[in-house]
């Protein structure tokens, strides 16, 4: 493997690899992001080399499979490029017929996306709405590159904005860049990266790191894992940048245990970024020495936390620390650290290579450039989306997402994580803006973006909420430890039937004081999703509280479910269903839920066939 | 780099050794701030949030533990405001309705001003403070004790739940231990557990000088670094 | 790499006790669990405390101090799955194998885990059997999948 000793090298690399690129002509690209993964994809992507090999294409059709594309709902997805063919929900058995009707020239109507209103098919991928209306700069990446082939990465410009730097820009001058374009953090904090790299490099001490943070704990997101496992070399380019800019020789990407594709991916850019000379020594033949470790979590949502993490990194238990001395001065190994997000790291690059203003020119004042979110839940179109800061929810939720899911109205967005909160519908025209959202008692988070509908109790969100928090809190300081027990003993009391008026009032107050006193920001934040739907859907709460009545039909304990012996059959389909025993009756006679015996986990209402179960309300 | 720094608490200049805690210069002052895992000679943890103060910076307000808080040249701290007094009283609610069986517990909730306890009662024996820990492993050295398990199951525990033949037989986890000192009738049965409350006239005493110490029977109780 | 034993865990990383998480982590992919016996090996080797060790085994959910069943049902209660019915199929597996999360089936068949996010959002609820992942779950074809693996533990050989 050639060590680049040099930018002259580099590009000599980058215009063989570009060739090397255009001898195929046409190219098969298979999405293999997180989505389709869960979907299928793998089976496709063999079926489809099985099938190029058996029919002698290799040389004329080339393979790539790449990451995320963000259309994860229509998963496993192919694109045929130089024509721009998007295909959806293929399976192996499809893949014959699409390489034979793509030499022909023709296209597999029947795996088109279709336009859900006028059943129209949309031939090329990036006229699909879902796609168009997006502001799709890191992830129009994604389609483009190998994820395994560094190569590919190149080929596409990568390393360009690190030669730059390298040749041109002293640290300073990055930082400044970094600084005017606007970068906030991408994880949740929303700080500006510029004045973090800005103080890690006055601090004193030669002994610098620099870490990325892949631990994407929260619920629903998964953007980092896309970006991480899609595009691993354009973060480690901006941890390379970075370290040129602050001045260290040691980096770390902490990625979540349960990311093993992603671990495994970040290993190998590190390996072929070692191999290459892009992590070592005299990087490009500059004074640059930077290495890169990939460690594991260990499966704690806490890690997510700055120095919880770098406490894991030192081998210990995830607690959190006071932090009236900022990482910044005080961090791994008790030196200077710079920790951000994965996709704060997958910016920098393109920010030093396309300039500052580029990025400034698009978002909002408070809040430049794009954002991916992941947007899920009770949608019809979920998935990855990258959108400019300052778009509004509403395009996002219903233009680009397709509204709702099953015709039933969509009553809230969820977002931020544990530590965000839940906006309702008629909130839908504020912009995704740190501040904004901030303000309205939410915030943008790290983009874990749940859409919920007229079925989805908000009461029983808090309580799901507050559950997650209490089993991943450390336990060390007693606001979080006590104080979200016993507001989760609180919450599941109103779901639950047990609920006080004055309970809502504590709720606020114990909400504020945990929010005010805890010693880390799990717990700062925990108290948010409470609180914000006390604000939003208090009418809820009232009902379960005063009437003793869950509106949505969701919490088990005030619903009841009915088979009506008018539509029964006696089919005993849900007989079989019901994980708990609790439904008896001959066959072809009317079936009878036990009540004392029913769990109310509805069940066999998905199952039956004829409408006959009915959900009502607990005597 | 100067030894001694300047800074002021509840209104009142104060010269104070750089490196010490706010906590400890407090107490030496005379001050009475609440506190529960701190004890002398021994890191702090911050972990029971009692000994919170209102830290300006800047501008604006920031609610900090004094016991991790560094004393800084022209630092600004009030202890005893309001705010603070609210989020003390509501902290020691929770520890009292999670084990109101030591007389600690019971003392510090009367020192922080609780009146009612909304929460049902429990009858934990153990409130994490890990003063026990502490002393074990910074004292003896002998780490025959930590703390095991994760949020609501945190505990106190040998290796593999053992006492490890390195555990030197001490004692000093217990004598240090806030729930060994039972309320002054005994022990509460399940059931039974109510605020105690019987050091009122201790509590009426403070209540007049709110911030100052006058070394309460209170502070016996929950082993106060003052009463030492 | 394989990991061939205890020792091969321990290459190259004695005395450093930074690498205690990594050394877990490698002896629970081993053993499929962290014994006494090698926590306390582990303890010695790397120069870090016992108790150290036994708390960094407890706080973390990636490692498990009982043996596990030979199959391992994840099933993810992230909020997108949980808004599109995770909890039924926490229902269809705790009542079907009558375990809840964390635990193994009496005949040591399945352990079964509830995970807060496994990153496969926009396809919940999510289940993975033995690092596959099965999206889209349903109660009905999450029993099926159940059965299937209780076909081929009795036809099958080994």
């Amino acid at each position: 493997m050639p060590r680049l000793a040099g930018i002259g090298e580099l590009e000599n690399l980058r215009a063989a690899a570009v060739a090397e690129r255009q001898r195929a002509s046409m190219t098969l690209i298979v999405c293999g992001g997180p989505g389709c993964q869960a979907s299928g994809c793998r089976a496709v992507a063999d079926a489809l080399s099985e099938e190029l090999a058996r029919e002698e294409l290799t040389s004329e059709v080339q393979l790539r499979v790449t990451g995320c594309h963000g259309f994860c709902e229509q998963g496993p997805i192919i694109i045929v490029e130089p024509a721009g063919i998007c295909y959806c929900r293929v399976e192996p058995g499809d893949i014959a017929e699409i390489v034979s009707t793509t030499l022909r020239g023709g296209v597999v109507d029947r795996l088109l996306y279709a336009d859900p209103s006028s059943g129209e098919r949309v031939r090329s991928a990036w006229e699909i709405p879902f796609y168009r209306l997006q502001d799709r700069v890191l992830l129009a990446l994604h389609p483009e590159i190998d994820s395994s082939s560094i190569t590919d990465y190149i080929a596409t410009g990568g390393y360009s904005a690190l030669a730059k730097v390298l040749g041109e820009h002293s640290p300073d001058r990055v930082i400044k860049a970094v600084t005017s374009s606007g970068l906030r953090g991408r994880g949740g904090g929303g700080f500006p990266t510029g004045r973090k790299w800005a103080t890690c490099r006055a601090a004193p001490g030669d002994e610098k790191y620099l870490i990325c943070n892949a631990d994407e704990g929260d619920p629903g997101a998964y953007m980092d894992r896309g970006v991480l496992e899609g595009n691993p070399h354009l973060v480690l380019e901006g941890m390379l940048i970075g370290a040129w800019a602050i001045g260290a020789r040691q980096g770390y990407i902490y990625v979540r245990n349960e990311y093993p594709m992603a671990v495994e991916h970040a290993r190998l850019a590190v390996a072929q970024a070692r191999e290459y000379g892009l992590l070592g020594d005299n990087i490009l033949g500059s004074s640059l020495c930077f290495d890169v470790e990939v460690a594991r979590g260990g499966g704690a949502f806490v890690c997510g936390e700055s120095t919880a993490l770098m406490a894991s990194l030192e081998g210990k238990v995830g607690e959190p620390r006071a932090k009236d001395v900022h990482t910044v001065e005080d961090g791994l190994w008790g030196k200077p650290t710079v920790l951000n997000n994965v996709e704060t790291w997958a910016n920098v690059p393109l920010i030093m290579r396309n300039g500052p203003a580029w990025f400034a020119a698009k978002g909002t004042k408070g809040s430049k450039g794009t954002k991916i979110f992941s947007l899920t839940g009770r949608v019809k179109n979920t998935g990855l989306v990258e959108v400019a800061m300052g778009t509004p929810l509403r395009t996002i939720i219903y233009d680009i997402g397709g509204g709702a899911a099953d015709g039933v109205a969509i009553k809230a967005v969820q977002t931020g994580g544990p530590s965000g909160g839940c906006l309702p519908a008629d909130k839908f025209d504020l912009p995704v803006d740190f501040d904004t959202l901030a303000q309205a008692g939410s915030m943008v988070g790290s983009g874990g973006m749940v859409v919920m509908d007229e079925h989805t109790c908000m009461v029983d969100v808090a309580r799901y909420f507050l559950a997650f928090l209490q089993d991943e809190s450390c336990g060390k300081c007693v606001p979080c430890r006590l104080g979200v027990d016993r507001m989760l003993e609180i919450v599941t009391d109103i779901t639950e039937g047990r609920g006080r008026p004055e309970q809502l009032e504590l709720l606020e107050e114990l909400g504020e004081t945990v929010r005010e006193t805890a010693l880390c920001g799990l717990g700062k934040t925990a108290p948010n999703p409470v609180l914000s739907t006390l604000r939003y859907f208090r009418e809820e709460y009232e009902a379960h509280v005063r009437e003793r009545r869950c509106p949505a039909g969701v919490c088990r304990a005030l619903i009841a479910y009915q088979i009506d012996p008018e539509r029964c059959t006696g089919c005993g389909l849900c007989r079989t269903a019901c994980p708990h025993g609790a439904i008896t009756g001959e066959s072809k006679q009317p079936h009878t839920i036990v009540a004392d015996a029913c769990l109310r986990c509805g069940i066999c209402q998905s199952e039956c066939r004829f409408e006959a179960i009915v959900l009502t309300e607990r005597g | 780099m100067p030894q001694y720094v300047t800074l002021r608490i509840d209104g009142a200049n104060v010269v104070a050794p750089r490196g010490r805690t706010v906590l400890d210069v407090a107490i030496e002052y005379g001050i009475c701030i609440p506190h529960l895992c701190h004890i002398e000679t021994i890191s702090d943890m911050g972990a029971c949030r009692l000994c919170i103060v209102e830290n300006v910076v800047d501008g604006r307000t920031k609610v900090t533990t004094s016991c991790t808080l560094q004393v800084q040249e022209g630092m600004v701290i009030a202890t005893n405001t309001e705010r603070i007094r609210k989020l003390r009283r509501n902290i020691a609610e929770l520890l009292v309705a999670e084990a109101p069986n030591s007389r600690a517990i019971q003392d510090i909730a009367v020192r922080c001003g609780v009146k009612r306890v909304r929460y049902p009662f429990r009858n934990r024996d153990c409130v994490l403070c890990g003063r026990c820990v502490r002393v074990c492993a910074e004292m003896w050295d002998a780490r025959a004790i930590g703390f095991v398990g994760r949020g609501k199951e945190r505990h106190v525990d040998f290796p593999f739940g053992v006492r490890p033949d390195f555990c030197k037989r001490c004692g000093s986890c217990v004598q240090l231990c806030p729930m060994t000192i039972t309320p002054c009738d005994g022990p509460m049965g399940p059931g039974e557990e109510r605020l105690c409350g019987k050091c009122e006239s201790q509590l009426m005493v403070t209540e007049r000088m709110p911030d100052t110490c006058v070394l309460c029977d209170l502070g016996k109780g929950f082993a106060c670094a003052r009463h030492g | 790499m394989a990991i061939a034993s205890l020792q091969s865990v321990l290459q190259g990383r004695r005395s450093q006790p930074q690498q205690l998480i990594e050394v877990l982590q490698d002896v629970q992919d081993l053993y499929g669990y962290l014994s006494q016996e090698s926590m306390t090996e582990v303890s010695a080797e790397l120069g870090v405390p016992l108790i150290e060790v036994f708390r960094v085994a407890s706080f973390y959910k990636a490692f498990s101090l009982t043996p596990r069943g030979r199959h391992v049902l994840t099933v993810c209660s992230g909020t997108a799955c949980h808004v599109r019915g995770a909890a039924r199929i926490v229902d269809q597996v705790t009542g079907e194998l009558a375990v809840q999360p964390g635990k193994t089936t009496s005949d040591g068949l399945f352990t079964v885990e509830a995970v807060n996010c496994l990153g496969a959002c926009a396809l919940g609820p999510v289940v993975v059997l033995d690092g596959v992942y099965h999206s889209q779950m349903s109660p009905r074809r999450l029993r099926r999948l159940i059965e299937s693996v209780r076909k081929a533990g009795n036809g099958g050989g080994s």
